[in-house]
């Protein structure tokens, strides 16, 4: 168990042959045809057999979707509670935890008694996806939800999204819920893998 | 010799003249916004100024308004090819202040995180590097093994670049089932991708006439310098923070820091090149050491209640609104505490008054050292010389100019 | 005394020397840049451009660039010198256009009594012909780089200028044992002296097709000799400051010249038209069924195909070299082509010669 020193090797002396540029170019167009050759097998066997054959790393995007991880920190959204509305309490915690200070809230009063946000707005240009309005949120009420699509706007006025449009069902996020509950403390810990 | 021909000065009979050139701040070599004055005497560099500073955006004023932990989400922006190891440093800076133990297994994930992070800047340079001198296929090999540590890291941390990941006390979150499975698969792949590299470049003439005696420079001077990291290591210097003043768990790893010997960009080339093959076996031991425990320090003060806990104990929920409202509090003092980022030394100093905000958080960027010895680099060499030597710099933007 | 039928068929293989290369080739070449470099890199490329939902595997992206690139503002800097501006890219385009007059892309067939021979022009100089041209291409290039007023340019310019000037010496030079070998300078004659296998080109003069190889990727200024349009050090080199119409020519003409290098390595060293172990006459035989005419225009239209198949791999070979290597430094350019492929093919020249006189080489 040590951390040691090591020279490494600057193969400093060419034999006349490794200086002749051949051989080193016909060795490195042997790797780049052997990607060409591996690649064009798997491209034409998923044309012939319509198998996932494809050796290559790039998704055809619009047609196909990245596999998007539990952890992963898309678009914050507000839960909506099965009665239909927020979950927010409009205490204020995000707000002050945020950052570039992108959340504004202003809390109202109905009429049992409970607290909600009359307008909850995030500037999603400034917005920088940080998650502390999550980790701050007592009542997992602001949740960062797998959206990463059409976040971008031509207009930027366009991107300050009002408590309607960041509001969704909670059964949408029910995948980020879990992730989110298992931490600091939660229930998943002690676990090798 | 008669004194005619002693006195004849080339440039003033044949009435050339120097040639100024504007490289940057948009140029397709000046990645990460940086602006060269480069003279020219036909093709040769005679001066060369560096500006920099398009890509600062108050990074240490930004941190004295935020709470404690309201600065990780900044620190990721500074070396943002090695995101996580910036929030390591911050955080270790921060616990060394507070005088705070973190668990051993905060420590092994931290050190997996962060060597994968490594990984990952030392991908992004070798091949961003590579496009440089033109060789695209070197370069989109090593984009794709960058992007499966990126797939891990982001199942991990939540995003693929700036991954905000690291806490005061801790982590925010455990790793995910199947990671080690995931490792295995994705190294066996970036060990192939890697050997791929290696073969297209390290023994190609072409590229070792561009990358070797090329910006070069002696230990002596690179010392002085304040050069750190590959750079310096490149130079012979037997430097590494790791080893130097060891930080998390590497004291009880077992791995090899690579050295070069003349300081030029091949030998920077080269203990990169190393540098991630050593990281993945430092993943790959850490995985296997890994203790089972908490992640996160068991003290209500330091690390965030968790959902069920705030939303059931009032205890519990009240502190979490005191602790946000108006910041966890450092006790007042002042802290310096480096670790070895993916450049050289990422120095983090601390300063807090006792409340809730830091009071001051200066970051020692690597990049900056280095990049202030490009005319000593470069003066004198051919302008086709500026880009190897720049890329093995390595200046990332978001970190010199902060 | 030009005849009808003659200045028809003149007319007839010019169209179709346009119609191969500008028309076929240099839309084809830039598919074939995209999709080789993707899969070679573990792409997928280019695949988007879609007419009526059909993107026929991104074929119709040159057609898009083409298009874009046509309707694009024609940009002229400030400073520049106008005329010289505009005159450049054509002046780089024409000459890689009517290089290919010389190359035989077929046999000699007998077509309705009507003896064709498939090259625009048999020149008894074919060989010094090509390099005259190639060598005007020079010109555009520096025209081009010194008419933008821009130092980027200029320096690009420079840069070609001295590289293409020193490496058509050498490449005139590879070519000479060659010129020994076939005792001709006429490109119709070599090819039609490959008719015997054993007497290709790439059989007896190997080192020659590298040299050559070389010193023309250095001709037509592609990676690893792209220090003139290096764009990590030039922005784009000689190039920067066109756009439009003007940029699609100066990219046409790399394309052309990429089909003209890989059309002269054919003809010198890969047999033209030729099958290996099949003459023309006997093709001719075996097709007889087809009646004469039949068989002779069978035999031709296999002829122009198989000269099509190997221009299309040696083009793929150039740009899977393209996509594999780095760039030189300028200094080793120039070191290279002086000090290396010119004694080696100073020294290859002495060998054939030995050959030649010893009888080791065949007499041909």
């Amino acid at each position: 168990m040590a951390i040691t020193f090591k020279k490494v090797d600057r193969n400093a002396k060419l034999t006349l042959w490794e200086a002749s540029y051949v051989p080193e170019i016909l060795r490195g167009m042997s790797i780049t045809m052997r990607h060409f050759l591996t690649n064009m097998a798997g491209l034409v066997m998923e044309l012939a057999g319509g198998r996932k054959h494809r050796k290559i790393m790039t998704l055809y995007y619009p047609e196909e979707d990245p596999v998007i991880p539990p952890s992963y920190r898309g678009r914050p959204a507000l839960v909506r509670r099965s009665d239909g509305l927020e979950k927010c309490v409009a205490c204020g915690l995000c707000e002050v935890i945020c950052p570039p200070h992108c959340i504004s809230i202003v809390g109202a009063e109905r009429e049992n008694g409970e607290r909600y946000p009359l307008t909850y707005t995030l500037d999603g240009s400034r917005c920088i996806f940080c998650g502390l309005c999550e980790e701050a949120c007592p009542k997992e009420a602001i949740i960062m939800s797998h959206d990463w699509k059409n976040l971008c706007e031509y207009d930027r006025s366009k991107m300050i999204y009002s408590k309607e449009q960041l509001l969704y069902p909670e059964r949408n996020l029910v995948r980020r819920l879990e992730a989110i509950r298992g931490r600091y403390f939660g229930i998943k810990r002690y676990k090798n893998n | 010799m008669t004194d005619a021909k002693k006195d004849y000065d080339f440039h003033k009979e044949s009435h050339t003249e120097r040639m100024v050139i504007n490289m940057g701040p948009s140029h397709p070599a000046t990645h990460g916004t940086v602006k060269f004055l480069v003279t020219l005497d036909g093709e040769t560099i005679e001066d060369i100024d560096v500006e920099i500073g398009y890509l600062h955006r108050a990074f240490e004023k930004e941190c004295e308004n935020q709470q404690w932990s309201g600065v990780f989400p900044y620190t990721d922006r500074l070396d943002y090819t090695a995101s996580v190891l910036n929030n390591i440093g911050y955080a270790l800076a921060v616990e060394k202040l507070i005088g705070l133990k973190t668990p051993e297994r905060c420590d092994y994930i931290r050190t997996i995180i962060g060597e994968m992070a490594r990984m990952s800047g030392h991908y992004t340079n070798l091949g961003a590097g590579a496009l440089e001198l033109g060789a695209l296929s070197a370069f989109i090999y090593f984009v794709e093994a960058r992007e499966l540590v990126w797939d891990l890291l982001e199942s991990v941390c939540g995003a693929r670049l700036t991954h905000n990941y690291v806490r005061i006390g801790g982590l925010i979150s455990e790793l995910p089932d199947g990671f080690g499975l995931g490792v295995a698969k994705a190294f066996k792949k970036n060990r192939e991708l890697w050997s791929d590299f290696d073969k297209l470049l390290t023994k190609n003439r072409i590229f070792l006439d561009r990358m070797r005696d090329v910006g070069g420079i002696s230990a002596e001077k690179a010392i002085e310098w304040g050069f750190t990291g590959p750079c310096l290591r490149a130079c012979g210097v037997p430097f590494d923070v790791r080893k130097a003043e060891p930080y998390l768990i590497y004291d009880q790893l077992d791995f090899e820091i690579p050295l070069g010997s003349t300081g030029d960009n091949f030998d920077r080339y080269l203990v990169r090149m190393e540098e991630i093959n050593q990281s993945m076996r430092i993943v790959e031991q850490c995985l296997e050491k890994m203790p089972e425990g908490p992640i996160n320090v068991d003290d209500p003060n330091w690390r965030q209640p968790s959902k069920d806990e705030s939303s059931k104990k009032i205890e519990s929920l009240i502190f979490h609104f005191k602790a946000v409202i108006e910041g966890q509090k450092v006790p007042a003092g002042e802290v310096y505490q480096p670790i070895e980022g993916a450049n050289g030394e990422v120095g983090f100093y601390v300063v807090s008054n006792g409340g809730g905000k830091p009071y001051k958080c200066r970051c020692r960027p690597p990049s900056f050292a280095l990049t202030s010895a490009m005319p000593q680099l470069v003066t004198g060499s051919m302008l086709a010389d500026l880009i190897p030597t720049f890329d093995m710099i390595n200046l990332i933007g978001g970190e010199c100019d902060r | 005394m030009i005849t009808l039928p003659d200045l028809v068929e003149t007319v007839v293989k010019i169209a179709f020397i346009l119609g191969l290369t500008i028309g076929f080739y240099a839309p084809i070449i830039g598919w074939i840049e995209r999709k080789q470099s993707a899969v070679m890199q573990d792409r997928i490329g280019g695949n988007r451009a879609a007419i009526l939902g059909f993107t026929v595997i991104g074929l119709f992206h040159s057609l898009a660039d083409a298009i874009k690139l046509i309707f694009k503002e024609d940009f002229v800097p400030r400073g520049a010198e106008t005329a010289l501006h505009r005159l450049a890219p054509v002046i780089s385009v024409v000459p890689a256009l009517i290089a290919f007059a010389v190359i035989p892309f077929g046999g000699t067939y007998n077509l309705w009594g009507h003896e064709t021979r498939l090259v625009i022009a048999d020149l008894d100089v074919g060989v010094l012909y090509v390099f005259a041209i190639a060598s005007l291409a020079t010109y555009g290039v520096v025209i081009a780089g010194w008419a933008s007023n821009n130092n980027w340019s200029l320096l690009g310019a420079l840069r070609a200028a001295a590289q293409m000037f020193s490496y058509e010496v050498a490449m005139g030079l590879t070519i000479i044992g060659l010129v020994m070998f076939y005792q001709s300078l006429s490109l119709v004659e070599i090819v039609d002296k490959q008719e015997n296998f054993y007497h290709w080109g790439i059989i007896w003069h190997f080192p020659a097709f590298i040299l050559f190889l070389t010193c023309a990727i250095a001709e037509n200024k592609r990676i690893p000799f792209d220090t003139p349009e290096a764009e990590s050090e030039l922005v784009a080199g000689y190039f920067t400051e066109y756009s439009g119409m003007k940029f699609i020519m100066f990219w046409t003409a790399e394309f052309l010249e990429i089909v003209t290098i890989s059309a002269l390595c054919v003809t010198l060293f890969f047999g033209g038209h030729q099958i290996p172990f099949v003459t023309v006459s006997g093709l001719i035989d075996f097709l007889g069924f087809l009646g004469p005419n039949g068989a002779n225009a069978a035999a031709m239209l296999i002829g122009v195909a198989v000269f099509i198949i190997k221009l299309t791999l040696l083009i793929m070979l150039q740009m899977s070299i393209r996509w594999t290597l780095p760039r030189f430094r300028y200094d080793q350019v120039m070191k290279l082509g002086w000090k290396m492929i010119l004694p080696a093919s100073l020294i290859w020249i002495f060998l054939v010669g030995a050959g030649i006189l010893t009888g080791v080489m065949p007499a041909v």
